[in-house]
């Protein structure tokens, strides 16, 4: 989150927005969200209804879900989705910025 | 890595940030693209 939040503005450079979504209950999200500034949309899915339509994964062995990562583009269409098979799996913004690029490439 | 070689449709959702303000994914469309993180916990 500290990287998204550092180079928000690459991804508003390129025509995106960034929406992350948290399990919290929505009283805890909004007070993480607001005590850390973040600059971009954030969404508490205590209920992991948003989740679950884009099939986060979620591990017993790993103490919950696992980080997942999606592009849609403005045409509305998946373009790009990663599920992490560790916490730290999760692809960096370079990569994220440079399939925003080609999308504007097109 | 997972690029989609066939892109379907996004499904939508609708969910209230945390600001308490309505959030449509379909809102974006024909406006900005849309990079979803969805993290194990926050806290």
């Amino acid at each position: 989150m500290a990287q998204l939040r550092q180079d928000y503005q690459e991804f508003t450079g390129r025509s995106a927005e960034v929406i992350a979504v948290g399990p919290e209950g929505a009283r805890k999200f909004a007070a993480w969200w607001h005590k850390n500034e973040m600059p971009f949309v954030g969404i508490a899915d205590p209920e992991h209804t948003v989740a679950g339509l884009y099939r986060q994964q979620t591990r017993l062995l790993k103490l919950g879900r696992m980080p997942a990562l999606m592009v849609v583009d403005r045409n509305g269409m998946l373009r790009y989705e990663h599920h992490g098979d560790s916490m730290a799996d999760i692809p960096g913004n370079a990569f994220i910025l440079s399939l925003l690029d080609r999308l504007n490439q097109e | 890595m997972n690029a989609n070689s066939k892109p379907a449709p996004a499904p939508d959702f609708e969910a209230a940030d945390a600001d308490g303000h309505r959030v449509k994914l379909s809102d974006y469309k024909g406006k900005k693209h849309v990079v979803l993180v969805f993290n194990r916990g926050f806290m």
